[in-house]
């Protein structure tokens, strides 16, 4: 174990006298239920006593072969810590081990159940709060996203703009799988809220995925690829919606769903506008050029096709060469290595924005 | 968008014909039912959902001006909207009437073993170009089996039809004793676009566009392939073969990417996958190739079939009398004769184990 850092503040940039070579899009850091009830109101903390979060965690329906699903490095011998809860081990682990500039975490307690407004308000900001305090003073490499009541998205605004001021939250985070498609016109303020602070909107894998066209797979593995396959109509629903041309400056960052599906994704929707673009008047573009100018991707996990070739040809059919930020996903099991995760056919200038240069244009790091 | 191209001689693997109405399908149903029909004043809107009369995929502007937007409910109408037109060698019928009856599994039973004995009398026993699908309960696996043993040893019933909008993953154990009756009877399986409404189409809410509606189609497919692979329906039946029909290709490729990679790390969970998934799905599933979505250039789209690995999983369909433009002619005006040939003709051939009628000379 090392020695605990004293915490150099978060006034203090870490990498300001440096250029910034590598960023963490996708850092999953977890709450035990009682580290969030400290934050809770005495309501909610009974409530959260009384019936616990109601649904069962996505790991409860889809166990993980091994290991829970988490590298077999990950739990702290810390009573009371459970995976990805303690700072100085994904310090050790994460930020040190690879000296990473920047490193964005995704709570996704809030995601899978479908609470009331009262108890949905306090519990997202339960999580902000332990973020903050948690973890944004634990490093100032660390950023964090906004958890929001995002079923209730006058509740989930007013959680944005208290957080707007703390330029450490440098995102909004959606589950993408929520009650209605996110493209949905109830979800646009949460947009609009986000874009108006300068926030992107990261819509990670998760919710509540409950009634999908096909069933319920009976596997992790298939529900873990199906990721992928959630996403594609996410996106599906965001440009048929009107979503891009009702919050023309929303950027969004699709997290841990894959990336080389989008090619098809766009030949598809291009064509089935081509076809049906009298039903929809608010698009005044092809659907791919909207993904171009709204759309970013987390590697992690990135297709891996035999022929290493065959990506590359992915990611410039899907015009990715801007829009891919590297996501190491600790401490899942499959985690991603900044060193080994990229195939040599990514070529050193794509390699470098994927690590740091695309989530520098998109979030502003280092400037 | 140009209007779709018929291949003259070709395995057509997706053609639609619908009865016009309950009327058409009373002779095959029991008085019990008949009265039900009448009395609840039930309605053929079928999938209504799926075809709306004046959507631009129903059927071209030309049919629907001359109020064929409907698929044929006739023998002469196939033949003077369909068959004189296209010339297939063979074309296997679709009667999606029954993915979304309704909710009652006694009626589902009843409608498809009525939409199959319609399906015989109106149209196979009069042309021998002729081969159908199988209609069967899309609600009760058991009953699906039994239609299957009912009506599947006629042999022009060559794959039993399965929407791709299912309760639960068609590879799910508790439909195996269907694809093992299936399997007895050299039958195939086909996932055709569209199935059980009243449920979210998306795997994350309602849409609210036809648009993303038709568009669904396709990501349900790939969920279902993930399916029929990891419940090791193959390993179990291993001479059983999947036909996507109207769900798209183009997303094949960086699927199996995934599902590859994903495999190699939690192979524990499904041990009966034995092989990668990527080799099942080569060897067990072909696609067609009505809609066909894409890339909009010559470079782009022969990358396509590289990363496909072959065009051989495609098969040929005109999705009669569906509109999804003339996607595919712009690919198989890539392909070589003899590539040509296996997707409009020699693929299709071999999953349904057809001979050629007459003579056919490849172009």
């Amino acid at each position: 174990m090392t020695t605990v850092q004293p915490n150099p503040g978060p006034e203090t940039a870490a990498a300001a006298d440096r250029a910034v070579k590598l960023i963490d899009c996708d850092v999953h850091a977890q709450a035990t239920e009682p580290m969030l009830a400290a934050h809770l109101g005495p309501w909610a903390r009974a409530q959260l006593e009384h019936y616990g979060r109601r649904t069962p965690r996505i790991t409860d329906w889809y166990p993980r072969a091994r290991n829970g699903g988490m590298r077999v490095d990950a739990w702290p011998n810390k009573p009371g810590h459970i995976w990805g809860s303690d700072p100085e081990m994904l310090r050790e682990q994460l930020l040190d081990e690879y000296d990473m500039d920047y490193a964005i975490l995704e709570v996704l307690s809030g995601q899978d159940c479908y609470d009331h407004p009262d108890f949905s308000r306090e519990w997202n900001h339960a999580i902000n709060q332990w973020q903050t305090e948690t973890w944004l003073a634990f490093d100032p490499r660390l950023r964090a996203t906004i958890a929001v009541p995002h079923e209730y998205p006058d509740l989930a605004v007013k959680e944005i703009e208290k957080r707007a001021g703390d330029e450490r939250f440098v995102a909004v985070l959606l589950p993408a799988s929520a009650a209605e498609p996110l493209g949905a016109p109830k979800y646009w303020p949460i947009f609009a809220a986000a874009t108006e602070c300068g926030r992107p909107v990261v819509v990670h894998t998760g919710g509540y995925v409950d009634h999908r066209g096909a069933g319920y797979p009976s596997f992790y593995l298939d529900y873990h690829v199906g990721n992928g396959i959630v996403t594609q109509g996410q996106l599906t629903s965001m440009v048929a919606g009107g979503l891009f041309e009702e919050v023309p400056g929303v950027r969004v960052v699709m997290t841990e769903s894959g990336v080389a599906w989008a090619a098809a994704l766009r030949w598809s929707l291009d064509a089935a506008w081509e076809q049906m673009r009298a039903d929809h008047p608010r698009l005044t573009r092809r659907p791919s050029e909207y993904i171009d100018e709204h759309v970013w991707f987390t590697t992690q996990p990135i297709e891996e096709p035999e022929d290493p070739q065959h990506l590359m040809y992915a990611i410039e059919q899907a015009n990715l060469r801007d829009k891919l930020l590297f996501a190491t996903d600790y401490p899942h099991w499959d985690f991603d290595s900044p060193k080994q995760a990229l195939p040599r056919v990514i070529d050193k200038e794509l390699r470098q924005k994927i690590l740091s240069g695309n989530a520098v244009q998109l979030y502003g790091f280092g400037s | 968008m140009s209007a779709p191209v018929h291949e003259p001689g070709a395995v057509d693997c997706d053609v639609h014909v619908a009865p016009a109405a309950y009327a058409d399908l009373l002779p095959y149903l029991s008085d019990y039912w008949r009265q039900y029909i009448s009395e609840a004043a039930i309605r053929l809107t079928g999938v209504g959902h799926a075809y709306p009369p004046g959507a631009p995929v129903t059927a071209t502007a030309e049919a629907r001006e001359k109020g064929w937007a409907t698929p044929p409910s006739t023998y002469e109408q196939l033949v003077e909207r369909y068959l004189d037109v296209a010339q297939p060698q063979h074309a296997v019928l679709n009667c999606i009437t029954g993915f979304d009856v309704h909710r009652n599994p006694y009626f589902a039973a009843a409608v498809a073993a009525a939409l199959n004995d319609w399906v015989r009398e109106t149209f196979l026993d009069k042309d021998e170009r002729l081969r159908a699908s199988l209609s069967v309960s899309p609600v009760s696996p058991e009953d699906a089996t039994a239609e299957v043993e009912r009506a599947g040893d006629d042999p022009r019933f060559v794959q039993v039809l399965l929407p791709v909008r299912s309760d639960l993953p068609w590879g799910h154990k508790n439909n195996h004793a269907m694809f093992e009756a299936a399997c007895q009877r050299s039958l195939q399986v086909a996932l055709h676009a569209w199935g059980r409404a009243g449920k979210s189409m998306t795997p994350s809410g309602f849409a609210t566009t036809y648009l993303e509606d038709y568009l669904a189609n396709q990501p349900i497919a790939q969920a279902q392939m993930l399916s029929f692979v990891s419940e090791g329906v193959f390993a179990r039946f291993p001479d059983l073969r999947v036909m996507v029909t109207e769900c798209g290709f183009a997303w094949l490729p960086t699927l199996l990417w995934r599902f590859d990679k994903d495999w190699k790390g939690v192979w524990r969970e499904v041990p009966w996958v034995k092989d990668l998934p990527s080799e099942y799905v080569h060897r067990h599933f072909c696609l067609s190739t009505a809609p066909a979505h894409l890339p909009p250039d010559e470079a782009g789209r022969a990358q396509l079939l590289e990363m496909l690995g072959s065009s051989q999983m495609l098969a040929y369909a005109s999705d009669f009398p569906h509109d999804h433009g003339d996607s595919i002619a712009p690919l198989l005006d890539q392909l070589s004769g003899e590539e040509r040939h296996g997707v409009v003709h020699a693929t299709a051939a071999a999953f349904y184990g057809l001979k050629p009628l007459r003579t056919y000379t490849s172009t």
